[in-house]
């Protein structure tokens, strides 16, 4: 049994999962908003036929069809965009009603739930950023050049070419590089690019809508850092499912995580007998808590070279501590 | 030792069970979002965003700064009519071919002075014309350009009584049922230099599709502040008196009095 350490503090657990309901909503109610004016231009004005994106529905002598054209090429997509299929028959909409908020079309509550979270994720995010900026946190998954040079060993761990990993602390680079992104360029850029499509916002601040070349450019940047959201939720939860689901709920649910040792070390172990390297100590022991090589190999001498990350170690559970590593700890 | 065949199947029924998950899920939230819509406690909850947008964009606007202005390159090919249909009546397109000889705007309620216009006694007044980006609820922009008369000067005219807050535009077009389209703005909106009584459009008499003879531009606001086919002014301490009370003709179905986001 590997003992269990207090991972996420509760202001993070709690910001987590406000931020959680609040971006589904955002992007449910953003479509919703999207689905009045389903085109996307560049510049400060809408001109027709000049539209990046479009998502119509022709009626073709009574067959609706749907259609999404993206710089100038065209698909059929009824069925899901454009068209819905629905107990009524087809209804022309260019996201369908399971996705926007509300589910039926009503731009007026759409914008709505889309204001009062938007309040909600700025705030929230911006609590979870000060206190965790304040305490140190945000410095652990702060992505470095440091970092930058270990990408590639990541990327092939991952692909299981590389046998070790290269991560230090408690985020490998990879992980690094993701949060770091949602924070430094996905936030605040939603935030403005979302604020530079206010006319009041726009006349107090002419730099927003400039900075992204517009405000109906300002208007495509918002959709595409929205499925930018999109995608690091699904490589998220993706993550969060194949990596020991229960252990990643409960650590944002409770706090507590146990702590893993990579399933690579078990074959490691067996090559790391034939050739013992001290060196390479550092960069295998994930976590620097000990495990890993060198804690399979030197029982009798624990790892001390390792340097210690910052963190809130229940004392009867510290993992360096091996001797109540099947303690729980306490509630 | 892990057998690789019973992981897959586990992997399988994981996601097999995952797809359904979220198949109940997404028709539950759907009627979950729908009902929260219609709670008027929730609304009321979602509504306070507003107010915050209004405290907050007031606070982060110098009093009097502009909005970004245009050059005439910019003038969109295309400005889309949005809205009621223009009232084409028999004396509203008769008046409309006497160069609104017969029109009057009729400026009332809590004022000392209240007074009507003749258009050409508006076009005689100190006038403003500005390149201004247009900003539909609908998410589209277009570029135009506007003359007319600084509401601020019919403002300081018609001097307002202290008890006077808001200025309601009353307009002659309507909806299918019938309903007059009407806007309300503060008279911090109103005294910027900025928001005109605009009767003309690109250099030309204000087309009847685009609100002829008056309509306003209030450029810190969405379109649907942009009242067409104005009529009548009024000064009020309140709008909650008016029609459904929330306003303006969008209002009262649901859309924000601050149209400023």
């Amino acid at each position: 049994m590997q003992p269990l350490v207090y991972r996420h503090n509760r202001v993070t657990r709690l910001t987590h999962w406000i931020n959680a309901i609040a971006l589904v909503i955002l992007f449910m109610s953003g479509l919703q908003i999207f689905n009045a004016f389903p085109h996307l231009h560049w510049g400060s004005k809408a001109e027709p036929r000049e539209a990046l994106f479009s998502v119509a529905a022709i009626d073709e002598d009574g067959d609706v069809r749907g259609y999404t054209e993206l710089l100038g090429h065209r698909m059929d997509t009824t069925g899901v965009l454009g068209v819905q299929f629905t107990e009524s028959g087809p209804l022309a909409r260019a996201f369908p009603s399971w996705i926007t908020i509300p589910g039926y079309f009503w731009l007026a509550g759409g914008r709505r739930w889309h204001f009062f979270f938007g309040w909600l994720f700025a705030l929230n995010g911006l609590l979870y950023f000060v206190y965790n900026l304040l305490n140190g946190h945000v410095r652990k998954f702060l992505f470095t050049f440091h970092d930058a040079a270990k990408v590639p060993a990541m990327i092939l761990y991952y692909l299981h070419v590389r046998r070790e990993s290269p991560q230090e602390g408690e985020y490998n680079p990879l992980q690094k590089l993701a949060y770091t992104s949602v924070f430094v360029i996905l936030t605040p850029l939603v935030l403005l690019s979302g604020m530079a499509m206010s006319p009041q916002l726009d006349m107090a601040f002419h730099w927003m809508p400039a900075m992204f070349g517009g405000r109906q450019a300002a208007r495509t940047v918002h959709f595409l850092l929205a499925f930018g959201f999109v995608s690091f939720t699904f490589g998220h939860v993706f993550m969060v499912l194949t990596t020991g689901v229960f252990n990643n709920m409960r650590s944002m649910v409770t706090g507590w995580y146990k702590e893993k040792v990579p399933t690579h070390v078990e074959i490691v172990s067996e090559t790391a007998t034939m050739s013992p390297s001290p060196a390479r100590v550092p960069t295998l022991a994930l976590e620097g808590e000990g495990k890993g090589e060198g804690a399979q190999q030197a029982d009798a001498k624990p790892n001390d070279q390792t340097p210690v990350p910052e963190r809130k170690v229940d004392s009867e559970s510290n993992p360096k501590d091996e001797g109540h590593a099947d303690e729980k700890p306490k509630a | 030792m892990k057998n690789p065949r019973l992981d897959l199947s586990r992997r399988k029924l994981l996601f097999g069970a995952l797809q359904s998950a979220g198949l109940i899920l997404l028709s539950g939230c759907e009627k979950m979002f729908n009902s929260l819509q219609e709670n008027k406690k929730f609304l009321s909850l979602l509504d306070s965003a507003e107010d915050l947008n209004l405290r907050v964009q007031r606070f982060l606007t110098p009093r009097n700064k502009l909005a970004q202005e245009f050059s005439p390159q910019d003038i969109s090919r295309y400005f889309k009519a949005n809205g009621n249909p223009p009232p084409i009546t028999m004396d509203y397109l008769a008046d409309a071919a006497r160069q609104w000889s017969e029109w009057r705007l009729k400026v009332s309620g809590l004022v000392t002075k209240p007074v009507q216009f003749s258009l050409s006694e508006l076009k005689s007044m100190p006038s403003r014309t500005q390149i201004t980006r247009h900003d539909c609820v609908e998410g589209w922009s277009a570029i135009a350009k506007w003359k007319g008369v600084p509401l601020a000067g019919i403002v300081q005219r018609v001097q307002p009584s202290s008890k006077a807050n808001y200025v309601v535009l009353h307009c002659m077009d309507t909806d299918d049922q019938g309903t007059n389209y009407y806007e309300s703005i503060d008279l911090i909106d109103a005294s910027h230099p900025q928001t005109i009584l605009a009767y003309e459009m690109n250099d030309r008499p204000l087309p009847i599709e685009h609100g002829a003879p008056l309509r306003l531009r209030v450029e810190n606001q969405l379109g649907y502040k942009h009242a067409k086919y104005i009529q009548a002014i009024e000064f009020v301490a309140d709008y909650k008196n008016i029609r459904q009370g929330k306003g303006g003709y969008w209002e009262d179905q649901g859309y924000e009095w601050f149209a400023g986001i």
